[in-house]
């Protein structure tokens, strides 16, 4: 019990002045693995970086995970890009997906008394007071009702109002970790906190999921819960428990290439549907957000974060991604300009560096979308990907903002995706949702 | 017939209304249709009348927490955190009279209306504490033990005063300043680096020769 207890966490700073001195001893702490690793290299000189890599990233994983909210989040969104980070960040980080320290059991009581006029107790048959969970903004609780297992998600309060000034902080260190310019940045920041105030909002999240998992029932192997607007608020979600495991458990199983396909294909078919047919994405594929249910169906459990794709991204994008619009090098420009890959006061010079750029990067993330099939195994294909994402990432001309804010979110979706259809090691039909642009056109 | 329920809805109307105490209990009484020694069978005066309200919310906070299917399983420090949310959550019904009546009465220590009603929660706090002390979970400090409830009534008052100022949507921030004082004071409680310096003092004055040098 105790032990247990000391775990949990009792506060979050959310005083602006106590979020920066956070920042500033993991700082600190941060200029101490460094000294600690140069005066290791005194010694070893063959040492490489890793080491202090990993220890940068469990103190800054500390860090995130004790301000929790916003900064958690951009925690989760880093570990999204493993082209970006060095290994030892992404192992640190994508613990976050999975367990941070849980608030108070009065509080939480407190949240429901406030938003219901009852204690868990009184609403349902069971409340495991205990979470089983964190959802970055909030945690997972288990319930139960007339024999229905439920989930109960609960936020912690404050997250809004930290949200801001949150990100300020964490500013500094993605300069640091990702390297970008100040105004690059801003562009994603402000992108990034619009869709993280939406995910504050429950009441939100509660029509948005019902409104897609009905969007989506038409699709095979993908299951969503049920939610229940009348036990959810502002600050409360109730919805069925969905009983399976995470995809690191599932894979850790050992389960078949069949299964990994079909549990691969729901995946490619739940993001291109709403790509394509919704123009709009649950744009949260982190494996946290997605269960391997006992009847090997693929479960989608959080729609906090969607993004809405307007036409004029969807058309010049896709165009690019799905039609022979390269073979014509004057269209081609016209699409990078409505996307803002291509700048007005760029140079001929630039134009033309940027137009091979570009082209060879949207021709190797479109590689699954020209063939009818594509197998997610090959490793090769994903070693150009982030080989190339990790020469862009050095090369200066790609310092600056380039490219509209919509890519943020697409470009997460679509790598998270990758992703875990890369650790799915799926072989997956790519025509089943393909985009709705022409040939020769837009 | 008047009841104590009646006589605080009344007096509490009437200090909300009229921005004071009424002039006399004569006059009270008159306005609300009853005799004189009626009031006086229930309360000896307006400030008891006071007195009597705070310590009915804080009963009635008292008494619901401890209805919760999950109070045996809390600990000390959840204990105290349910106290502290239930009372201000209770409080919130009456926060006029609450305002004004904080207000009217502040004082360098205690407001007299508060007296009763501290006397309820040292009561409470004691046994919390108690309970925290046999299960460990809170540090056994000679002398200190016996304030902690002390230390939990100056948290009392610090968040009652937050309360009162407090105009955030909700209230959300007074949950936010009970979830960070009570638990930095039941940090505090608990085993800590100060015990383990201390002792470490205590160590060094036995074997050091500390003692001589410092002169005890």
């Amino acid at each position: 019990m105790s032990n247990e207890e000391a775990k949990e966490q009792n506060s979050i700073p959310t005083g602006k002045v106590e979020r920066s001195a956070k920042f500033v001893k993991t700082g600190f702490k941060i200029g101490g693995n460094y000294i600690k690793h140069y005066s290791k290299k005194l010694f070893n000189p063959d040492l490489d970086r890793s080491e202090l890599n990993e220890d940068n990233a469990t103190d800054i994983y500390q860090s995130l995970s004790e301000l929790k909210g916003s900064a958690l989040k951009v925690a989760q969104m880093l570990s999204m890009d493993k082209n970006l980070l060095p290994q030892a960040y992404v192992d640190k980080f994508s613990q976050s997906q999975y367990n941070a320290p849980p608030l108070s059991g009065p509080l939480i009581v407190q949240t429901f008394k406030k938003y219901f006029g009852k204690t868990p107790d009184q609403i349902y048959d069971k409340f495991n007071i205990r979470s089983t969970n964190a959802a970055s903004i909030g945690q997972v609780h288990q319930a139960e009702l007339d024999g229905k297992k439920l989930a109960v998600k609960i936020q912690y309060p404050g997250v809004g109002d930290s949200i801001s000034s949150d990100l300020k902080l964490v500013k500094p260190f993605a300069f640091r970790m990702l390297g970008m310019s100040e105004k690059e940045l801003d562009v994603y920041m402000k992108e990034v906190e619009e869709r993280l105030l939406e995910e504050t909002d429950y009441e939100l999240e509660v029509r948005r999921s019902i409104e897609f998992s009905i969007a989506c029932k038409i699709l095979d192997n993908v299951v969503f819960p049920d939610y229940y607007p009348d036990l959810s608020s502002k600050r409360i979600i109730t919805m069925d428990w969905l009983d399976g495991m995470h995809l690191k458990e599932f894979l850790a199983t050992n389960p078949s290439q069949e299964l990994r396909n079909r549990i691969g294909q729901a995946l490619w078919d739940f993001y291109n549907y709403q790509q394509h047919e919704l123009r709009a994405v649950h744009a949260d594929p982190h494996p946290g957000n997605f269960m391997i249910t006992t009847d090997d169906k693929l479960g989608v459990i959080d729609f906090g974060c969607i993004k809405v794709m307007p036409d004029d991204f969807y058309y010049p994008f896709f165009s690019l991604t799905s039609t022979n619009l390269f073979e014509d090098k004057e269209e081609t420009i016209k699409a990078f300009r409505k996307l803002e890959m291509i700048l007005p006061n760029d140079t001929p010079q630039q134009i033309e560096f940027y137009h091979g750029m570009y082209k060879q990067m949207i021709s190797l993330f479109a590689k699954p979308y020209i063939t009818p099939t594509f197998d997610f195994s090959d490793k090769t294909f994903f070693d150009d990907l982030f080989g190339f994402g990790e020469k862009v990432s050095k090369m200066p001309e790609f310092k600056q903002a380039r490219g509209v804010k919509h890519f943020i979110y697409v470009n997460r979706t679509n790598f998270g995706l990758y992703n875990i259809l890369h650790d799915l090691k799926a072989f997956v039909k790519t025509d089943t949702y393909k985009p709705h642009v022409e040939n020769g056109r837009n | 017939m008047a009841t104590t329920e009646s006589i605080q809805k009344a007096y509490i109307d009437y200090v909300l209304t009229e921005g004071q105490q009424p002039n006399s209990v004569y006059v009270f009484a008159k306005k609300n249709k009853m005799a004189e020694d009626e009031f006086y069978r229930f309360f000896g005066s307006f400030d008891a009348v006071e007195q009597s309200v705070w310590t009915g919310l804080m009963e009635r906070a008292l008494t619901e927490i401890r209805a919760q299917e999950i109070w045996p399983q809390y600990t000390a420090r959840e204990k105290a955190l349910s106290f502290f949310y239930s009372f201000f959550e209770l409080l919130k019904g009456s926060r006029s009279f609450a305002v004004y009546s904080i207000k009217k009465h502040r004082s360098l220590g205690t407001p007299k209306v508060l007296e009763p009603a501290k006397d309820i929660f040292e009561d409470f706090a004691t046994n919390i504490l108690n309970e925290g002390l046999e299960t460990a979970e809170l540090s056994d400090r000679k002398f200190f033990s016996k304030r902690y409830k002390d230390a939990l009534w100056i948290q009392f008052g610090f968040v009652l005063n937050f309360w009162i100022n407090d105009d955030s949507a909700g209230f959300e921030k007074t949950d936010e300043a009970i979830e960070k004082g009570i638990n930095v004071t039941f940090d505090l409680f608990q085993r800590s680096p100060i015990d383990n310096l201390f002792e470490y003092g205590k160590f060094l004055a036995k074997n050091g020769g500390l003692k001589e040098k410092m002169g005890f």
